[in-house]
């Protein structure tokens, strides 16, 4: 599952995986037709429209045996909202299966293929920022430490209060965007703090919002996504 | 205006509501209850007898880290010593103390002995109002108040006060210094023990009475002295309690 | 534009002008942070208690009448008395009876959420009585005329200095901006108002079934003051706050200070049980528990039911990045932070905070740290979901989110409207970044770049990829 965000502004991060995960003996599949997992419209209250999208969206993964998803946020939509929103609906079995057999790009690494040591894309420091669905929504903040800690060629780096959020939280980044451009400020400044070149992260909202800000802020930090990071299986 | 009934058959129909929809999501559970809780304090107590040791060094510990200032003495009649020092040290000249038969001893001569004028709090209620006053303004004036403890609770470094006859709520309140004074008898390891306690303090017998007698109508735990953070998150003691609390174990017991 | 800003937008970007505010809400919530996070590490079995404490606020609810009743008849029994407020008008004029008919000219009250709720003290004060906040940063905001900005450190955005110059416009005398004098004067000037005082009006932090009794968990001794020296004790508490028993009492006391202050107990837990008994100095001679509604009983079978499990503790504040960055007052309501925004939408309905139920980026902060682990973000998407769905959301807002919600679930229109963004984008991009959108895409780019749509999408460059492997 690229994603929205994935699929219009970051396709070179799912090519990444693509490519990672075939190295790494996956085949790999890209069912037609995706858009968006319908997070926003459910985020925002649009319930009934978020259920629409999540009836067009599990169809297209039925015969998947499993869902790789580089956003911790779309990630946790299936997982935890789908079933929910298909309860009153034939697809609800459908639903449930979906999100058993749907993982963050972290979570897949390292749970299903057991892979945890890769070279690193990147040199000097790198940090970690924990975004909210991933480590909150999903409990996952252990999968992508080990990928870093382990990435040969570079060096992690705790990030000060890495859990506490970067102020995307989607449509709030528009609508209260004074305060959403508060919180990464604080962010940032932790960020900073760390010393790291690199700050990486499992979610496109999540590196919008804090690339965004850096780019503006003319930061040599570079946010990038873990897949951008990860270079080759080295065992 | 709204009555019992009214009120009651509101919250009601609200359950309904409730239940129709599915209600809540989560399981509810009550947290367990002695059946007899004063059978089972006194057995507690028989046990922690046997442990008091690593209970008070427990207690100390965790008193200590609320910033309450700890004594321990071998003998009761050791006690005014130790007050004394405490009131020579802050230049202290009046105490004011609960009834002996609350007590369980009298330290008032002794105590005269240290420079230290100690009035008893009287054995009941008091029925004049000039007499009111007078006293009230007398504890107002208090530098010190003595009293005893009826728990004091390892895990939080907590002394747990009932209020009742001759043993007034303002003796551990106004007073700047409280000095509590306890022995073994009074120790109890955690918050879940003092709870049977509290459970058994208001058992009800068979015949559907509960053991009132002497008792108050305020249960106190005093965790350290009285603190403030509100300015500036600036922690200060003896906002409008005591600014400190004293604890002194006499390991002899009280006898009472 | 005026349909993006609201007021909420509005006094939060006010708020976060205020240099000062945020250097003290930073300072505040982070120490509350890290004494939270210190005292469940060192505590073990605190998880587990959470659990036990969210679940016996579930079975009480469940059965919320017949421990009310319970409670009802055993402070009745202990000769107390309690009033039944189905508004905040109905406990206003509950207590201002009490007042009248007992002569009171002078009230001290401990710290209560509730009677601020209710808006109180101006009702008081136009009966003639006159209510003296005892709680040091109650007291500094009475004589500020403000409200909380916080559920339990009330004046937390007030600095030392500010401080002195109220307290030196009280007294009419120099004061020194020390928080040592500062509390050393306020121990003087309120103990007076203690001794003098007709009557105490507390809140409640819980009230025990069983026994009758009414806890209330402080600090500075105000609680025990106020409810031992004045003649009559009023104390005003949600219906949601009633628990079955002494042994209940113990769970929840275990985490509640943990949760606020990170502190083990507060420095006092007082458990008052009517009025005075024979043979006792101290001690209220009347004792009123006004039960109060205003909202909650509503709840019992509504969206949010998960929030009357609420202890008032304040940890969600501490952790909310919103908060943290804005501070109470901007919300604009009694309530603030996470579980403001509940309990305002709890007492005033879902219109009350159309704007309100979006200031949260629905990072489950939260959710993590509430020590009866309350699901808000769940229940604020709720909101929104309810809000959109009564036509409460602003039209054009719904608009845009159907016409988004079109374009998602047809592949190829979402397709067309990325092709569409790609040439939109032309003549704002620069360096590989836009910037200076218009609209509703301008408050994302004044302050952040934006990536371009890619030129070719991932869906896009598949066909090759797929001819990779």
């Amino acid at each position: 599952m690229v994603t929205c965000l994935g699929d219009l502004f970051y396709p070179e991060v799912g090519v990444r995986i693509v490519r990672l995960l075939r190295r790494l003996g996956v085949t790999v599949d890209f069912p037609a037709g995706q858009t968006c997992c319908g997070l926003p419209l459910f985020n925002s209250g649009y319930h009934a429209e978020a259920a629409e999208v999540a009836r067009r969206t599990l169809p297209l993964f039925r015969d998947s045996q499993h869902v790789v998803v580089p956003s911790g946020s779309c990630a946790w939509m299936v997982k935890h909202e789908y079933p929910g929103l298909m309860k009153d609906s034939p697809l609800r079995a459908e639903a449930e299966r979906l999100a058993s057999r749907t993982y963050e790009l972290s979570q897949f690494l390292v749970s299903v293929l057991g892979k945890t040591r890769f070279s690193s894309a990147v040199a000097g420091r790198v940090t970690y920022h924990d975004s909210c669905h991933l480590r909150r929504g999903l409990g996952e903040s252990e999968s992508p430490r080990t990928l870093l800690r382990n990435l040969q060629g570079a060096e992690f780096v705790e990030l000060p209060a890495s859990d506490e959020c970067c102020g995307f939280g989607g449509s709030f980044a528009v609508r209260l965007p004074e305060v959403s451009s508060s919180i990464v400020d604080r962010k940032l400044a932790n960020v900073e703090a760390a010393g790291a070149a690199c700050l990486v992260a499992c979610d496109a909202g999540c590196l919008m919002q804090m690339g965004g800000r850096l780019r503006r802020r003319n930061s040599p930090i570079r946010a990038m996504h873990l897949a951008e990071v990860l270079e080759a299986d080295v065992g | 205006m709204t009555d019992r009934a009214a009120f009651l058959d509101r919250i009601r129909s609200e359950m309904a509501r409730a239940r129709g929809v599915g209600g809540a999501a989560q399981r509810g559970e009550l947290a367990p209850r002695p059946a007899r809780p004063r059978e089972i304090a006194e057995t507690l107590r028989r046990e922690l007898a046997e442990r008091w040791r690593e209970t008070l060094e427990k207690f100390r510990v965790e008193f200590e880290r609320v910033a309450g200032v700890y004594h321990g003495v071998a003998s009761v009649d050791d006690v005014p010593d130790v007050i004394g020092a405490i009131a020579r040290e802050r230049d202290s000249r009046r105490a004011i103390a609960w009834h002996p038969a609350a007590l369980g001893v009298d330290w008032r001569s002794a105590l005269s002995t240290h420079g230290l004028t100690t009035v008893a709090m009287p054995a009941a209620g008091v029925e004049s109002a000039v007499e009111r006053q007078a006293l009230r303004d007398l504890i107002a004036a208090a530098d010190i108040g003595v009293t005893g403890v009826d728990l004091a609770v390892a895990e939080t470094g907590s002394l747990v006060l009932r209020s009742g006859s001759g043993r007034p709520r303002s003796t551990s309140l106004l007073p700047p210094y409280h000095v509590a004074v306890f022995d073994r008898h009074a120790l109890v390891e955690s918050l879940a023990q003092a709870g049977i306690f509290l459970e058994a303090w208001h058992e009800v017998s068979s015949e559907g009475r509960e053991d009132a007698s002497g008792r108050g109508g305020v249960i106190n735990f005093i965790t350290g002295p009285s603190r403030t953070a509100d300015i500036e998150l600036t922690l200060t003691r003896g906002v409008h309690g005591p600014k400190e609390v004293h604890a002194i174990f006499v390991e002899g017991g009280l006898g009472g | 534009m005026t349909e993006l800003t609201t007021p909420f937008r509005q006094r939060a970007a006010a708020a976060l002008d205020d240099a000062f505010l945020r250097q003290a809400l930073t300072i505040a919530t982070t120490k509350f942070i890290d004494l939270r996070r210190e005292a469940f590490d060192e505590f073990p079995e605190g998880e587990a208690l959470r659990d036990r404490a969210r679940a016996i606020k579930e079975a009480t609810l469940q059965r919320l009448d017949h421990y009310l009743g319970q409670l009802i008849d055993n402070i009745e029994r202990r000769g107390g008395h309690v009033h039944y407020a189905d508004t905040a008008a109905d406990a206003r004029r509950i207590i201002l009876d009490i007042a009248r008919r007992t002569g009171a000219r002078l009230a001290v009250k401990s710290k209560s959420m509730a009677t601020e709720e209710i808006e109180l003290n101006e009702a008081l004060l136009e009966a003639g009585v006159t209510p003296v906040e005892t709680d040091l940063g109650e007291y500094i905001i009475q004589l500020a005329h403000e409200k909380p900005s916080h559920i339990i450190a009330p004046a937390i955005h007030k600095t030392k200095g500010q401080v002195a110059e109220l307290f030196a416009k009280e007294l009419k005398r120099e004061v020194a901006a020390d928080p040592e004098e500062l509390t050393r004067i306020a121990r003087v000037e309120l103990r007076d108002k203690f001794l003098a005082a007709d009557l105490g009006i507390t809140g409640a932090n819980f009230a025990v079934a069983d026994t009758g009794t009414v806890v209330l968990v402080t600090n500075e001794g105000n609680g025990r003051m106020v409810t031992s020296l004045p003649r009559v004790h009023v104390a005003v508490m949600g219906v949601e706050k009633v628990i079955p028993s002494m042994s209940d009492l113990v769970v929840f006391l275990a985490i509640l200070a943990k949760s606020a202050t990170g502190q083990k107990l507060s420095s006092y837990t007082t458990l008052v049980q009517g009025p005075r008994r024979a043979g006792e100095l101290e001690g209220a001679e009347e004792f009123h528990l006004v039960l109060l509604d205003n909202g909650r009983v509503k709840q019992i079978g509504g969206t949010l039911r998960e929030a009357l499990a609420c202890l008032r503790c304040g940890a969600c504040l501490n952790v909310c990045p919103v908060y943290r960055q804005i501070g109470g007052h901007a919300y604009g309501y009694t309530y603030p932070g996470p579980i403001g925004i509940l309990l305002t939408a709890m007492l005033h309905g879902g219109e009350a905070v159309t704007d309100l139920a979006h200031a949260s980026s629905l990072c489950g902060a939260c959710l993590d740290a509430c020590p009866v682990r309350i699901d808000i973000p769940r229940m604020l998407i709720e909101l929104r979901n309810e809000n959109v769905e009564h036509e409460v959301a602003p039209r054009g807002e719904r608009l845009v989110f159907r016409l988004f919600a079109r374009l998602l679930t047809r592949p190829r229109l979402f397709r067309l409207a990325a092709s569409l963004g790609r040439l939109a984008q032309r003549p704002f991009t620069r360096g590989g970044a836009i910037r200076g959108l218009p609209g509703l895409f301008g408050e994302w780019t004044r302050t952040r770049d934006l990536p371009p749509v890619a030129r070719q999408t991932f869906t896009e460059r598949w066909a090759s990829l797929e001819r990779e492997a």
